[in-house]
């Protein structure tokens, strides 16, 4: 089971997380013009590589905040975790 | 029977404790500290089962859980386990256990024909044969073969056993309580550190209980019960035996089964059967020592050949022979230990040294103790069915191609020593790339991958000396990281034994005109030569080695045979054995009961189960309750010996001529308060949300970003900044999510924040043309009349004393109230309702009920909003603003989105005006067509409709829109029914939406 | 080729089996091929045989980065079924299923299939009522199903859970009778040895460095054994497709996802069908070893470790004991873990792409072994002809920008939750 830190509530066992995908992920403005290729891209297309992976958990059972994780897709090691508002540099 | 082969005084049983058991039926006595296996060798009992394939007689090899197989059927309190391997199971009283895998018994197995025909059956032979004819394999080799395979029998008797899970966080988790085990574990304790120290036998010790060596001036034994007693007492160590630390996860996250009851004949009153722990340690020390290899000759799987370290263990802790005319065979040091130990309980074994002339201490002490040691000899092959009754044994050239002349010498047992294999698979699970050691001919733990620091002979250290001075080390250095209190402990004086070089070799071969088999996986009767079989086929990886032959995946998981098996491969592949690489380790360590790993959520507990604050009225108004989610709701409330179609006809019915009440608190709430509100609303459902007054409420339909209807409901504005929102039962928790989604990711910058209310609040609907003569029943001192609380209007009561929020919103489609109390308050609100209801001649009606209401007004529900349609399938496009933009919208002009026939919403009745339509239904042109037979649509609901007294229903319909007034058929294969329909509007009833506003 | 039967078994025997061919080759690749198909899994051996037997096309290689059938193929629960509500899926399925029937002798290896039965249960008339919308679209598909009440499905599996204390019990079932279960190493290497016999190329430790394109046309892949010229290549490499993909610049509609499976000890016969529970995502099957062969849901989060957690095999366990309470008395003996293409619709992608000569296939999710035969067929027939052909045009890649979804589930684009 993943140990996750949560940047509010500290370290917190994965079971009290649910997760919500690549966080590299933007959506687009709203009300901007933008292509079939640009919308699909944030819709459904994703890279899902092997390695460093930015994702989104939300802490469900505790502070209820999205938060971004950085984790190896391949051996699950945690590097890194930011709030909602951190952007990933 | 006595125990003839049981010692007089030496062992750790309890011999003033007499144990009765029962073994294929036949009583037997050992002493308490014994395990089956102990009791049954004690007894002379070497034969205990039959191998998976050819059904040979099978014994034991090992004394733990190494074991490939004794394995036997327990019978305990009344229940039977299958699979327990005998080896592990501790003597209790009134045990009982019988062979598996042999019939009639297992003394004479007609599966035995197997072993005569085993020229036939080499490995993946199934794979070659059982194609002809076609239909045979399902109808007769299958299940031929399925009754032959499979070791015990599973009981399919609820388990009446209670299991329970435990977490735990501590700064050291150590894995074995042998020398490196507790010297870790001693040092880390003194620094103050949170220390779990976990054995998997019943004994501590490991290897101290059985080897002959002095650790500070006391025998290794007496050493290990002094430190496991001051252990005990430390308040900051927690001592565990009977656990096995069986999977090594991810983040440092390990889990240990421990053994509470299977030791006793019952399990006592309130206890457990098994513990189940997750450990998050800081530190994981792994002591888990090595296994004895066994080395591979002709027959060696014939009952009384086991490994050496196993009959030195069954004499030295159970005080137990495994024979009285023992042959050791060893290409190591380690068989001396074994060989000696039987020489000082006066027997006189012949040892067997595959060395030309190993000089070393111990074969010098076995050399003055007069033993008949023969070296450059080997085993070519046991002799005897049943029983070991003598041995086949010859010189071996050096470089171990070549046998001299057989002879044959008696023995009734063979103890086999290869060396030994660490036991690595805790630090290979938790990542570490494991690296093989040429010293040891074995694989040993790479770089540390997580906090994981492999110690002793689990390390490939074989020096007791090496090991504590390690072990103490990483002891003391890893907790004073953590506690920074370093209390640092002398290591005792050791003395030991020093070892010579073991002989890389492990297969001796076969004789010329032999044919013997020569096993590696024991339990799955996987030979040498169903390996050169493998790779004379082309099955070369060593991944398919073990597919094609079933090496290693037995029971046993191949603790015994597969690095044997590597060393082949790479001796016949002329490779060195890291680059043939070894197959993954994969938590389990040992098979783990699956009860122990589910715990508590088990019968009506397996999921929670939630209930409205009314379910006590609901329970004492015969209510039939539905699972809703994890909720239960009432379905209908039976009167007299009414069935579901009827009660539900009846209380429908009622809504539409007097009025109902409705239990609606699963409906999901969510407050929604801040000054961006309402343009966050806008942004989320399709609808326009800016202009929503205060006061009003309003239904909405979200989308996904995909387009997809993903939920609906009403939102109410409170006050300025405060709305309430619902959601479906179902969607309750994702709608949540969603929002809070949007809401911190994407767009921050809004001051806006949700939460849930769904328990806050406790919800009715009264429904019906008297709901509002009841509303004013029920709130005297409001003014409730159409003109100050319109349709969609809301405003507070005051329900006898209670803060209400009355909502005039309408699921039936009649005029309709929705009230909300907070929970506390539900029961009396609902009693209220009943109470002052009587005079309308109000019903509680159920979710059948609801749903024929919503269903012949063509309301939409989970059955429609079913992930796959859009607001246009639903009829609800006039909800979707081409004005702004909101969540999911993008996707809605996508071409199958916009297609001239797209599916759309319409009512269903059949011709007939009297046959029911079964839900999941399809709509075709052509009943009698061809398979497969087009599908222009499905029933996605069906009701009774009460307004025209004639079957309704729902369905989603390709082209739906212009396709009213069609006949087409409704096709239910499965029900066999093909019923002539009308396609009409979906709001069948009160399409202009009067009722509501009346 | 050697033939395989009961008569080859027993004269080898006599010779101590010292006789048998190798079941493939192990060549080096050759400068240039015809096709190279990437991905030594099921579905890339059997497009390989398809391209060979179908369409006279052998001058093939496969190329594999680990050991053939290291995959999915080899990491599955084996269950084969065509119970699917989409026209799309279930006559691709049912098409397979024609071919499962009579693979072991198209093959000339025993495959093992055993058409026992797979049986979903239902908790709820409602879930009753979406199973039927299910079965009767599978009736109409020409694929048999059958809706069983429960006292039906208590007599058929009388070790599920009929007692009171049962928190879903049981309403009734869907049961495709003609669904089961086969070996699935024997489908990769029944299909590699048939493959390499008419002249495949079956080169494993290869692994794919990048690829060549000219003018939007695929010429060639780059690997760890040199460079292989192809006039056409096949993407078949469900797990690491998005590793693949990178190379080419592509993005897909697929996460890659990690999903455990388990099995028991070996027991007795005590369970002939496959079950899968109503009130949660738990599928059983007994193997021919009488090993109990069990899974559930993915462990939920991007992975490509194939080593999962132990709360996920919980998870799943529990709504096995839900189902079977038997359960509880017998052992966990083995589990593993697969690598999981999961497309954004729960349905796989068989199409050319935007680059001549380049195929894709891909986005199986957990479906991926009982469609083997189907996929190589289709795979096979679309590069051979440079077209897709009927059965799998719903398979195309870009229904996702028109809308065409074949979402089974409606659970959308979260794919770690299905």
């Amino acid at each position: 089971m993943l140990y996750i830190k949560c940047p509010h509530c500290g370290m917190r066992s994965q079971n009290e997380f649910s997760y919500g995908g690549d966080a590299s992920v933007k959506r687009p403005e709203l009300n901007k013009e933008i292509s079939d290729q640009e919308w699909d891209n944030f819709v459904y297309n994703r890279k899902s590589l092997r390695g460093k992976h930015w994702e989104l958990w939300q802490h469900l059972s505790g502070c209820r905040q999205w938060i971004k994780v950085q984790r190896d897709t391949a051996t699950h090691e945690i590097f890194n975790t930011l709030k909602a508002e951190e952007e990933i540099n | 029977m006595s125990q003839e082969f049981r010692l007089k005084d030496i062992g750790l049983i309890k011999r003033n404790k007499k144990i009765s058991f029962k073994f294929n039926g036949k009583k037997y006595q050992g002493y308490e500290g014994d395990t089956l296996a102990s009791a049954l060798l004690a007894n002379g009992v070497h034969l205990v089962g039959r191998s998976f394939k050819y059904h040979r007689p099978r014994g034991f090899f090992g004394a733990g859980a190494d074991e490939p197989y004794a394995v036997v059927q327990l019978y305990r309190d009344g229940e039977t386990e299958p699979n327990i391997k005998a080896t592990e199971q501790e003597l209790f009283e009134g045990l009982e256990a019988k062979s598996v895998n042999c019939w009639p018994s297992v003394n004479f197995d007609i599966g035995a024909i197997n072993n005569i025909l085993k020229i036939f059956l080499p490995a993946g032979f199934y794979y070659k044969t059982f194609m002809w004819p076609k239909s045979f394999w399902y109808k007769v080799y299958e299940p031929f073969i399925r009754k032959a395979a499979g070791l015990g029998v599973a009981s399919t008797k609820h388990d009446k056993e209670r299991y329970e899970h435990k977490y735990e966080y501590c700064d050291l988790l150590i894995a074995g309580s042998g020398p490196s085990g507790l010297s870790s574990a001693y040092a880390a304790a003194k620094n103050g550190a949170k220390v779990i120290l976990a054995e998997d036998k019943s004994r501590f010790g490991g290897s101290l209980l059985t080897s002959d060596v002095n650790i500070g001036n006391q025998s290794g034994k007496n050493w290990a019960e002094k430190i496991i007693a001051e252990l005990k007492d430390m308040p900051n160590v927690i001592v565990k035996n009977r656990s096995q630390i069986f999977g090594y996860y991810d983040h440092n996250m390990l889990v240990m089964s421990e053994k509470i009851s299977d030791h006793l004949p019952k399990t006592k009153k309130y206890h457990p059967n098994k513990k189940l722990w997750y450990i998050r340690a800081k530190e994981v020390l792994i002591s888990s020592g090595s296994i004895e290899r066994p080395i591979v000759f002709g027959n060696n799987d014939t009952p009384g050949v086991m490994l050496s370290s196993a009959a030195k263990e069954y004499m030295k802790v159970y005080g137990v022979l495994v024979g009285k005319k023992p042959l050791v065979f060893t290409n190591n040091d380690s068989g001396y230990e074994t060989a000696i130990e039987f020489k000082k309980n006066g027997i006189d074994p012949i040892v067997l040294d595959s060395r030309e002339n190993p000089a070393s201490e111990i074969v010098d002490e076995a050399k003055n103790l007069g033993l008949n040691i023969k070296f450059s000899y080997v085993v070519v092959a046991a002799k005897g069915y049943k029983k070991v009754k003598s041995a086949d044994i010859a010189l071996i050239s050096k470089d171990k191609k070549k046998l001299g002349k057989i002879e044959n010498i008696n023995c009734d047992c063979i103890c086999v020593s290869g060396f030994w294999t660490p036991t690595i698979h805790l630090a290979s699970q938790s990542g570490n790339k494991t690296k093989f050691d040429d010293n040891i001919d074995a694989f040993i733990p790479g770089k540390s991958k997580q906090n994981e620091t492999t110690l002793g002979a689990a390390n490939g250290v074989f020096s007791l000396k090496e090991t504590l001075k390690t072990s103490f080390e990483a002891g003391n250095n890893l907790s004073k990281k953590i506690t920074n209190i370093e209390n640092k402990v002398s290591i005792p004086n050791i003395v030991e034994k020093k070892y010579s070089k073991h002989d890389k070799f492990w297969c001796v071969p076969l004789p010329k005109g032999k044919n013997y088999k020569r096993f590696l996986d024991f339990q799955n009767d996987v030979s040498v030569s169903d390996i050169e079989l493998a790779l004379r086929e082309g099955y070369r990886s060593i991944e398919h080695v073990k597919r094609y032959t079933t090496l290693g995946m037995a029971t046993d998981q191949g603790k015994t045979s597969n690095l044997n098996g590597l060393q082949l491969v790479s001796d016949i592949e002329n490779k060195v054995v890291p680059s043939v690489g070894h197959t993954t380790f994969r938590p389990p360590y040992t098979p783990i009961s699956i009860g122990a790993i589910v715990g508590r959520e088990i019968g009506k507990h397996s999921k929670p189960t939630r209930k409205s604050p009314m379910h006590s009225w609901h329970e004492k108004n015969n209510a039939i309750f539905v699972d809703a989610g994890v909720w239960l709701r009432p379905r209908y409330y039976k009167k007299g010996d009414e069935n579901l179609f009827e009660a539900s006809k009846r209380e429908a019915k009622n809504v539409r001529t007097n009025v109902g009440v409705c239990d609606v608190t699963t409906l999901g709430k969510i407050d929604i308060k801040g000054p961006d509100a309402a343009e966050f609303l806008n942004r989320v459902y399709t609808n326009a949300w800016l202009k929503l007054p205060v006061g009003k409420a309003r239904y909405g339909v979200m989308l996904r970003e995909d387009g997809i209807v993903m939920d609906d409901g009403t939102t109410t504005r409170i006050s300025e900044n405060h709305y309430h929102m619902t959601t479906t039962t179902a969607q309750a928790a994702n709608v949540l999510s969603h929002l809070e989604y949007y809401l911190q990711l994407v767009w921050p910058e809004l001051n806006v924040n949700v939460v849930s209310t769904t328990e806050q609040w406790a919800g009715a609907a009264i429904a019906g043309p008297n709901s509002r003569n009841l509303l004013k029943k029920l709130f005297p001192n409001n003014d409730v009349s159409n003109e100050n609380l319109p349709f969609m209007g809301f405003m507070e009561g005051d329900l006898f004393g209670v803060k209400t929020r009355i909502f005039r919103i309408s699921f039936s489609g009649e005029l309709a109230y929705e009230l909300n109390v907070e929970s506390d308050y539900g029961k009396f609100m609902w009693e209220k309702i009943v109470e002052l209801g009587e005079e309308f001649k109000i019903q509680p009606y159920g979710t059948e009920a609801l749903s024929t209401l919503r269903i012949e007004m063509g309301h939409v529900a989970g059955s429609e909003l079913d992930g796959r349609t859009i607001p246009y399938d639903n009829a609800l496009e006039g909800l979707v603003s081409k004005k702004k933009d909101f969540i999911g919208k993008r996707s809605l002009q996508r071409l199958a989105f916009v297609a001239k026939d797209r599916q759309r919403i319409v009512g269903v009745v059949p011709i007939d005006k009297k046959t029911n339509i079964p839900e999941g239904s399809h709509l075709v042109k052509d009943a009698k067509a061809s398979l497969p037979n087009k599908k222009l649509g499905h029933i996605s609901a069906s009701c009774w409709s009460v307004e025209y007294d004639n079957p309704f229903s729902l369905a989603i319909l390709k082209d739906g829109k212009n396709m009213i007034g069609e006949k087409l058929f409704v096709m239910s294969p499965l029900k066999n029914k093909i019923i002539p329909v009308e396609i009409v509007s979906s709001h069948y009833v009160d399409p202009k939406g009067e009722r509501v506003r009346s | 080729m050697q033939n395989y039967s009961i008569f080859s078994l027993i004269k080898n025997a006599f010779s101590n089996h010292e006789k048998w061919d190798l079941a493939w080759k192990d060549p080096s690749p050759k400068k240039e091929y015809d096709v190279v198909i990437i991905g030594g899994g099921g579905h890339g051996l059997a497009t390989a045989y398809y391209l060979a037997k179908e369409h006279q096309i052998t001058n093939v290689a496969i190329i594999e980065k680990g050991w053939i059938g290291g995959g999915n193929v080899g990491r599955n629960t084996t269950i084969i079924r065509s119970n699917y509500m989409h026209d799309d899926n279930g006559l691709f399925s049912e098409f397979g299923m024609d071919l499962w029937r009579r693979m072991s002798q198209d093959l000339n290896y025993n495959v093992m299939f055993s058409p026992r039965g797979i049986i979903n249960l239902a908790h709820s008339d409602a879930q009753m009522n979406v199973y039927a919308r299910r079965g009767n679209s599978m009736r109409l598909n020409g694929i048999d199903a059958v809706l069983l009440n429960r006292e039906q499905v208590q007599e058929i599996i009388p070790m599920a859970d009929f007692s009171e204390n049962v928190r879903f019990p049981i309403f009734g079932g869907l049961m495709q009778p003609s669904a089961g279960t086969a070996r699935h190493d024997a489908v990769a290497w029944g299909y590699a040895r048939q493959a390499d016999s008419m002249g495949v190329d079956i080169i494993q430790n290869c692994e794919v460095i990048g690829f060549d394109v000219s003018a939007g046309k695929i010429t060639g892949v780059r690997t760890s054994r040199g460079d292989i010229k192809a006039k056409k290549i096949g993407l078949c490499v469900a797990g690491s497709t998005n590793i693949l993909a990178e190379k080419l610049n592509m993005r897909l509609p697929i996460e890659t996802h990690l999903l455990q499976a388990c099995v028991s000890e070996p027991v007795k016969p005590v369970l002939d069908k496959v079950v899968t529970f109503g009130a949660g995502h738990f599928y059983i099957s007994q193997s021919d070893k009488g090993e109990m062969v069990m899974g559930g849901d993915l462990d939920g989060y991007n992975s490509y470790a194939q080593r999962g957690n132990l709360p996920t095999l919980q998870h799943v366990l529990t709504e096995g004991i839900a189902m079977m309470p038997f359960l509880s008395k017998l052992k966990m003996l083995r589990t593993w873990g697969g690598i999981m293409d999961m497309s954004m619709d729960g349905s796989p992608i068989i199409d050319k792409t935007h680059i001549e000569g380049l195929y894709l296939n891909c986005g199986w999710c957990y479906g991926g072994f009982k469609a083997t035969p189907a996929s190589g067929w289709t795979f096979a027939h679309t590069i051979a002809q440079d077209k897709v052909h009927k059965l799998n045009a719903g398979y195309s890649l870009n229904r996702f920008n028109t809308g065409h979804l074949l979402d089974e589930k409606g659970l959308g684009t979260k794919t770690w939750i299905s």
